[in-house]
């Protein structure tokens, strides 16, 4: 049970338990990606009021499987392999509970296959939030919710497997940043997913007709504590890929252990009451609480995140200096590794994240420009430049080293792989910016039909309004471009792709 | 080394530092060492105030006083 491997590359012991639920997860997130991609393409042509390409009912429900798979399914799975990744692969250690791993693994499987197939189904038509009085079918809560204890279980065995590695001394000094970074994602989760019970059972129990109703307001409050914190774990596992990544693609240095540390602290302790900034134009909660939970304590989680946008890539200039890449201001950053798909993949999610997804959200955290944003394109133009074309992109850049390393193929078709961080980045950017200005034309999310067709009202919009979201379809389309080639790639790498051979011997 | 199918940052390490350089790194002050940064800060900065100010400049025409 206990059988380990070197990696030949970094030197690192891996138990063979820990490298089959990596493999699973990766696998498993991947199919979501396609899942969730192949709606998110068909909910961009219907919002593109040229095409528009669905019914009403079929809109909602590719809108709500959407942002279901890709915001939960996707990113928790692949966040899982993460977490054994930072725990047991880079503390040399043997997974705490591997049996209880599986366990975990499969109950999250049957929990989103639940999930998918009430929403395909038709009996759950209730977007992302689920707000009541929305009502889905029992089936779908429970679903969620065998998801979520799957999930809460693997952020045990993480812990779990830290104490194993300290009690059996598998490393030496403090745990690496990017196991410290996942810690911090692991303590968030566990908040999120405490969120998520405390909503999502008496939910289930009303779908039952056991409770009489859930209180609407209440569900909102607690909703977000689940909604926005499940982002933010995005957010601390991000970081860590990129200190990650700068590593191993370029050898960046941490400029500072304490400061880097510190800000993923800042995270844990403030990052949760971000999530008010959802509730900013709700009239049930006064100002002072709206007050105090975005332009205060939110701007501390903020403060983490501008931390990590100045060392990441001062760590990475730091590092090309100090092997000689000194002429001017950018010969570090002109003569870096651009052809490597995970450098290329990290710099745009660094960048988009934090020049689109981050100005935009701390814009409108703001309550008085809130008024002008909530519920418009804005909103999604931000997120998807944060978990979109920051976290996923990320994710994807990571990719490029899993499948070597730990699937021990080559990638496939690398040609495409090196261009695809291009595409997909290219076409987010488009698509967020864009979104970004349609929402501030007011053209509002979530919407079927913007023409307003057969309402008895008329809703006339500027007429730049079909330009920009033009532009958001031509982004998307690239994007799924992007997405399309990444799946191709891995897929092809992971089942079919020739084995690792270094140095002419096979890894 | 680069080759087909494998990351650059697998086949082709980066060369560890030298031991003179890092020891001078210690003793030098972050930002000084990484002036490239400073300047991709300060246009962040400016990205910001600027859509900050554009944004607060918006509201006021959208939600007229008097």
């Amino acid at each position: 049970m206990n059988t380990f491997r070197t990696c030949p590359v970094t030197g690192l012991k891996v138990h063979a338990q820990a490298d089959g639920l990596i493999k699973a997860n990766a696998v498993v997130a991947t199919v979501a990606l396609l899942v969730g991609g192949i709606a998110a393409i068909l909910v961009l042509l219907t919002r593109w009021q040229v095409v528009h390409l669905l019914p009403a009912n079929w809109f909602y429900r590719l809108l709500t499987i959407h942002g279901m798979t890709m915001l939960i399914f996707f990113i928790l799975f692949f966040e899982m392999a993460i977490l054994y990744f930072a725990s047991a692969v880079l503390l040399n250690s043997r997974v705490a509970t591997p049996r209880l791993g599986w366990a975990s693994f499969w109950l999250m499987v049957v929990g989103a296959v639940m999930v998918e197939w009430n929403m395909f189904a038709g009996k759950a038509d209730v977007l992302f939030t689920s707000y009541v009085p929305l009502k889905a079918n029992s089936w779908y809560y429970l679903g969620v919710i065998l998801f979520a204890v799957g999930a809460l279980l693997v952020v045990c065995i993480f812990f779990g497997t830290l104490v194993v590695a300290k009690r059996e001394k598998t490393y030496t000094g403090s745990v690496p940043l990017v196991t410290f970074g996942a810690a911090t994602a692991a303590i968030i989760a566990v908040i999120t997913l405490g969120h998520g019970a405390a909503i999502y059972i008496p939910t289930y129990l009303w779908s039952l007709g056991l409770i009489k109703s859930v209180d609407a307001e209440l569900y909102r409050l607690v909703w977000w504590g689940l909604g926005h914190s499940s982002q933010q774990i995005n957010v601390a596992a991000m970081v860590s890929v990129w200190y990650l990544l700068g590593a191993l693609t370029i050898g960046s240095v941490v400029l500072n252990e304490k400061v880097s540390r510190s800000a993923f602290v800042l995270y844990v302790l403030f990052i949760s009451m971000a999530s008010a900034h959802h509730l900013l134009v709700d009239p049930g909660f006064g100002p002072a609480w709206k007050v105090w939970n975005t332009s205060y304590a939110m701007y501390l989680a903020v403060l983490a995140s501008m931390v990590h946008g100045f060392t990441v890539p001062a760590g990475l200039e730091l590092g090309q200096r100090l092997r000689g890449l000194t002429k001017g201001l950018f010969e570090w950053l002109r003569k870096a590794p651009w052809d490597d798909p995970a450098f290329s993949s990290m710099i745009f999610s660094i960048i988009i994240f934090g020049f689109v997804g981050g100005i935009t959200g701390v814009t409108f955290g703001t309550e008085q420009i809130n008024i002008i944003a909530h519920n418009t394109l804005r909103v999604p133009g931000h997120f998807h430049a944060t978990v979109v074309a920051g976290t996923a992109l990320a994710f994807m850049g990571l990719t490029y080293y899993v499948i070597p390393l730990i699937f021990r193929k080559q990638v496939a078709f690398w040609p495409l792989a090196k261009i695809q961080p291009y595409l997909f980045a290219g076409g987010m950017l488009l698509f967020s910016v864009a979104m970004t200005f349609a929402g501030t034309f007011g053209v509002p999310r979530r919407h079927y039909d913007i023409s307003f067709s057969q309402a008895p009202f008329d809703v006339e919009f500027s007429p730049a309004v079909d330009l920009v979201m033009a532009i958001t379809a031509i982004g998307g389309l690239l994007a799924a471009v992007g997405g399309g080639i990444y799946i191709l790639v891995t897929v092809w790498s992971v089942f079919f792709g020739k084995p690792l051979e270094l140095g002419g011997k096979r890894v | 080394m680069s080759m087909h199918g494998v990351p650059r940052g697998i086949t082709n390490p980066p060369p560890p530092i030298a031991p003179a350089a890092a020891a001078e790194a210690e003793v030098t002050h972050a930002g000084a060492q990484t002036p490239g940064t400073l300047v991709l800060v300060f246009v962040f900065l400016a990205a910001f105030a600027l859509y900050y100010f554009v944004n607060w400049k918006l509201l006021s025409f959208i939600w007229r006083i008097g």
